[in-house]
């Protein structure tokens, strides 16, 4: 009798296409970031090459890279095979073409840049059918579901907050653009990530820790109250009441601390007792999460209205949040999926490597102490407008993405 | 040797490749039987349901096993239930781990 789950395999070339654009369009957005430092310096976030910037590193790195690692885990965590591996590769070259294309003609042509966003939002719509297919099959659904399923409807309320937002600028007819915009920044980075960090954490931190026998008692109230904290934040851009902006941020904080609570009981309860160190600057980046979700509470209590504190917030809370978690997972999965391409047949064959051999983990320290030099140096010296330090930080943060793009990509030759 | 210790045998050569432990010695083999026409029966779990590695193991033990000389056929049953927990591991596991 063959295993049953034998279904769950995936043709890994999918995921590997998801993470090699990735990796690829994070070296640009750095390196765009690198050669606009002037505009960092002076304050001015919002222009056309500061937001091609942003949609790489926000689409071509980090959307995709979560979309790569949803392919490979979705299957194997939800016990559920993919609906359809071909519609998935149909799905990558469509949405690479579109997050291109809205790149491009956001800095190039911004009045045009809806049109690349409508490729884009094809391509996630086809993506987030994939996985709402794909869910629908899973026999016994648990918190990593719903936690999963909310992250992919909050992706969704993005595209539409985003199609709304490049339509307004082609055709400027829409009131509410501030309204429109927070809603866009909310739905994406803290509803779509943060609620798929959750759900797939709950998953890894017991996985990459040999842990056994933690409650997961706060999931449920963390995820509850994590969804409330959401809506009643949109709720207040659009009454435009920023005097109730801080109980939405103090839920969403409250949240992520019964979340922490979990983590922190299914840490304790491990049995391997050195942890990986990409692993454990995702735990990290789980800690720093939890601390800058508590300083936009203070922020949001004290100074509402400091456009450039909050500015540097946002920056804080996509990079030492979303992107570090992702920099750790990353360097744990990558390894693991080209091990089972690669060596998964010749076991029990033949000598194969470990996993462990594939990846320098040694490396990976000082690059990590890079990425977090280089994010808090680009982050203060935007605050104080140093141009020299900007390029300096920002110059750290190009080298250290190359490298660690390289160490990823040189996997893929072991 | 008899068979049913080729087959013990064969499974310390399957190594869970994140830990750097054999399925033996993780305790990950509940049960094994040598039926009379030589089929062979492996109930085995793994440390956690939705291990991205869960192919690789059991596709590993089932190889080795069918390698062996004199066994016909070998039927994986793979289970959840009794859950793996760390007090299954061997000593030797244990340490390694812990280490």
């Amino acid at each position: 009798m063959k295993p049953h789950f034998s279904q769950t395999k995936i043709n890994v070339k999918l995921p590997f296409s998801f993470i090699l654009f990735g990796l690829i369009a994070f070296i640009f957005s750095q390196w765009i970031f690198f050669q606009n430092a002037s505009q960092l310096a002076e304050g001015y976030f919002r222009t056309p090459e500061l937001w091609m910037a942003f949609h790489l590193l926000i689409l071509g790195w980090a959307v995709m890279i979560a979309m790569g690692a949803m392919y490979q885990m979705v299957p194997v965590t939800f016990l559920t095979p993919i609906w359809s591996e071909k519609f998935g590769f149909i799905q990558f070259g469509v949405t690479a073409t579109g997050i291109l294309s809205l790149s491009f003609l956001l800095g190039f042509h911004p009045a045009e840049a809806v049109y690349g966003g409508a490729i884009t939002i094809i391509g996630i719509c086809m993506f987030i059918l994939q996985m709402f297919m794909t869910i629908k099959k899973q026999k016994e659904k648990n918190m990593m579901t719903w936690l999963v399923f909310s992250a992919l409807l909050f992706f969704l309320l993005t595209l539409l907050a985003g199609f709304v937002l490049a339509w307004n600028i082609a055709n400027g007819q829409i009131l509410n653009h501030q309204s429109i915009f927070h809603s866009h920044l909310v739905f994406g980075i803290t509803g779509w990530f943060t609620l798929l960090i959750f759900g797939f954490s709950y998953k890894l931190v017991p996985m990459f820790s040999l842990s056994h026998g933690f409650s997961m008692k706060w999931s449920m109230k963390a995820f509850l109250l994590y969804i409330l904290g959401l809506l009643a934040l949109i709720f207040t851009f659009w009454i435009k009441m920023s005097i109730l902006q801080p109980i939405g941020w103090a839920v969403l904080f409250l949240a992520f601390t019964l979340f922490l609570l979990d983590m922190r009981e299914i840490l304790a309860k491990r049995s391997k007792k050195r942890l990986d160190r990409p692993f454990l600057f995702a735990i990290i980046a789980l800690h720093l999460g939890w601390f800058i979700h508590f300083l936009v509470v203070v922020v949001s209590i004290w100074a509402t209205s400091n456009v450039a504190l909050w500015s540097l917030l946002i920056y804080l809370y996509l990079m030492m949040w979303i992107i570090f978690s992702i920099l750790g997972y990353l360097y744990k999965i990558v390894p693991v999926l080209w091990w089972t391409l690669k060596y998964a047949d010749k076991v029990g064959k033949e000598k194969i490597p470990l996993i462990k051999d594939l990846i320098n983990e040694k490396a990976s320290f000082i690059l990590y102490i890079g990425f977090f030099i280089g994010t808090l140096g680009v982050a203060f010296s935007t605050l104080y407008q140093s141009l020299l330090l900007i390029q300096l930080f920002q110059g750290l943060l190009v080298l250290t993405s190359f490298v660690y793009s390289v160490f990823i990509a040189k996997v893929m030759t072991k | 040797m008899e068979i049913l210790k080729k087959v013990e045998q064969a499974l310390y050569q399957v190594i869970d490749p994140e830990l750097n432990v054999n399925i033996m010695d993780l305790g990950l083999v509940y049960n094994l039987k040598v039926k009379e026409n030589n089929d062979v029966y492996i109930k085995m779990t793994l440390t956690t349901p939705g291990c991205p590695l869960h192919d690789t193991i059991v596709g590993g033990a089932e190889k080795v096993v069918e390698a062996i000389d004199g066994v016909n056929d070998v039927q994986i049953d793979l289970v959840w239930l009794p859950q793996w927990s760390p007090d299954k591991m061997s000593k030797k596991a244990k340490e390694m781990l812990m280490s």
